[in-house]
């Protein structure tokens, strides 16, 4: 398992670790690509948590990606390498080299599915709606319409970590915790990966996906409360709320994984 | 039958203890190894748990929002007596019924 794609886009290899996961019956149903969120992996987000399992065993093929500079794919220098645009262009490719075709009626192989937490719902959020042809349905996990990577304090980070002065905004504190806590972050990856992201702030009325949606999220994730803007945006979303549940802790609920299951096999 | 006790396993990266979110099986119930059994929070992330045993699952230790360290009880399934010496430790009450000492056998050359 785990390959770094040597597809070229846009002129250079993007180094991404492209995970696909076989279920044990075999499956003649399009397969769902996982994307995670910032300063988690697919190992952290999907694997540990018990989605590839649960998804392998309803019979459904599951492909994984770890974002640039995060798990086993490649940190780039230049911040291009993680500008939600480029990051989009680079799934694209990763659906194509999965033999991943266009939607067509009455096929239920071709397309595919979507599921993304937290950074990774604003990227399929935007996917989805770029890409109709071949995304079936999605499920955003921890979704918001704010962009709090867009509105993390680069500065008070960057001084942060060279002297150790207090970060003031405990949204920018609790990013660099999450992203300073797995050994195989490369801290000023994210931070360059933060930049990029600035630079193309998560506007969700500019693009808006057409297909089905599941958006699920804690009851007491901070980060989803502006959830209800993305589904009046959408008008053809469904939405779970997860008791007890937070940004952090929603990922691995058995109501989230059954709910997501039951939706994309509609 | 025997009773085979798991304690919480290391998580890794120096987490010490971890935070129950739900349990997924509940006494009683039969379970399968590696279905899983409990997700679990840590400072670093969520958790789910797969089992390590097939067995009757006879007592999990502590609920929701309960705090459990690492390398103490879980969970405790029943299995059948003849499986228990072989795929763990049973714990049993009396002393053990004699002592048996090894010595090392010495070559001459």
């Amino acid at each position: 398992m785990g390959r770094h794609s040597d597809h070229l886009v846009e002129g250079t290899d993007p180094g991404l670790n492209v995970g696909v996961h076989e279920p044990s019956q075999g499956t003649s149903v399009r397969p769902v690509l996982l994307i995670h969120g910032f300063a988690s992996s697919a190992k952290l987000n999907w694997e540990d948590s018990g989605w590839v399992r649960a998804l392998t065993e309803a019979g459904r093929r599951v492909i994984t990606v770890d974002l640039p500079g995060h798990g086993m794919s490649t940190s780039p220098e230049e911040r291009d390498a993680y500008s939600p645009s480029r990051i989009r262009a680079d799934l694209l490719q990763v659906l194509q080299d999965a033999h991943v075709v266009p939607l067509a009626t009455g096929r239920p192989a071709s397309g595919v599915d979507i599921i993304g937490y937290s950074l990774g719902s604003r990227l399929a959020w935007e996917f989805g709606a770029t890409q109709p042809e071949l995304v079936h349905r999605m499920v955003l996990g921890g979704p918001g319409s704010a962009d709090p990577l867009a509105d993390f304090d680069l500065d008070a980070a960057q001084r942060f970590l060279s002297d150790g002065t207090p970060i003031e905004d405990p949204s920018t504190g609790d990013l660099l915790r999450m992203a300073r806590m797995v050994p195989s972050n490369d801290v000023f990856a994210l931070l360059t990966m933060i930049e990029a992201i600035k630079g193309e702030p998560f506007v969700p009325a500019d693009v808006v996906p057409h297909m089905p949606l599941l958006l699920v999220a804690g009851e007491n994730d901070n980060r989803a409360r502006t959830l209800p803007e993305l589904a009046s945006l959408s008008g053809k979303a469904e939405t779970l709320w997860l008791p007890g549940r937070t940004h952090s802790n929603a990922v691995t609920s058995r109501e989230f994984k059954t709910a997501a299951i039951d939706f994309l096999a509609t | 039958m025997a009773e085979l006790s798991f304690p919480l396993p290391d998580l890794g990266e120096g987490l010490i203890e971890a935070t129950i979110l739900e349990w997924l099986v509940a006494e009683g119930d039969q379970v399968e190894r590696n279905q899983p059994l409990v997700e679990v929070e840590t400072t670093k992330s969520a958790v789910e748990l797969p089992s390590p045993q097939t067995g009757t699952v006879v007592r999990v230790h502590g609920g929701a929002g309960d705090v459990i360290k690492v390398g103490d009880p879980l969970i405790v399934f029943g299995v059948p007596d003849d499986t228990a010496g072989i795929v763990g430790t049973v714990p049993q009450e009396q002393a053990p019924k004699r002592r048996v000492r090894l010595n090392a056998v010495l070559d001459d050359d």
